[in-house]
């Protein structure tokens, strides 16, 4: 049996229905095969837990009890080159 | 002036499992449990990188099928 993408939680945090949902918002004619949707189920928990571990460390470096979004954010901002906007300081992005 | 857009509040990832596995890899790191946006927050990104890959993907796919058709 595959590792629930390493994460330690049994439950997965995508669901098949909510991914076909996502689907169908980008391309209604789209299908997806079965390995590959859990292949793309998979990932989404890689992206979530190797997204939360580099944010702890970033919360660790700079002697944080706790995550806060820019942890997150610059994560996100380094290693995919995403910038979410709608959470706190966007007045200070260009 | 100033004009505020937002989208409906929906998430990918329902926020209850989000936040248990917030939860856990905080607590494995030593560390407390985060505000509740850092949730929202991931959840949004993980939108983004499937959008973008479900894009990518969907171009393959049709590149394949044309090439195909032409052969």
């Amino acid at each position: 049996k595959l590792n629930q993408g390493g994460g330690d939680q049994t439950s997965q945090l995508l669901s098949r229905p909510r991914l076909q949902e996502l689907v169908r918002e980008i391309d209604p004619t789209m299908q997806l095969d079965e390995e590959v949707e859990e292949i793309l189920l998979q990932l989404a928990d890689d992206f979530i837990d190797t997204s939360l571990s580099s944010s702890c460390a970033l919360a660790k470096h700079r002697h944080s009890s706790n995550v806060e979004l820019k942890d997150v954010q610059l994560h996100l901002e380094r290693q995919w080159n995403m910038w979410i906007p709608g959470f706190g300081n966007d007045e200070l992005r260009p | 002036g100033a004009q505020i857009r937002s989208c409906k509040d929906e998430t990918l990832v329902p926020m209850a499992v989000m936040q248990a596995r917030i939860r856990a890899v905080s607590l494995r790191n030593g560390l407390e449990e985060p505000p509740a946006e850092v949730g929202a927050l991931l959840s949004h990104a993980l939108q983004e990188r499937l959008k973008s890959l479900l894009e990518k993907l969907a171009v393959i796919s049709q590149h394949r099928i044309d090439t195909h058709v032409k052969m």
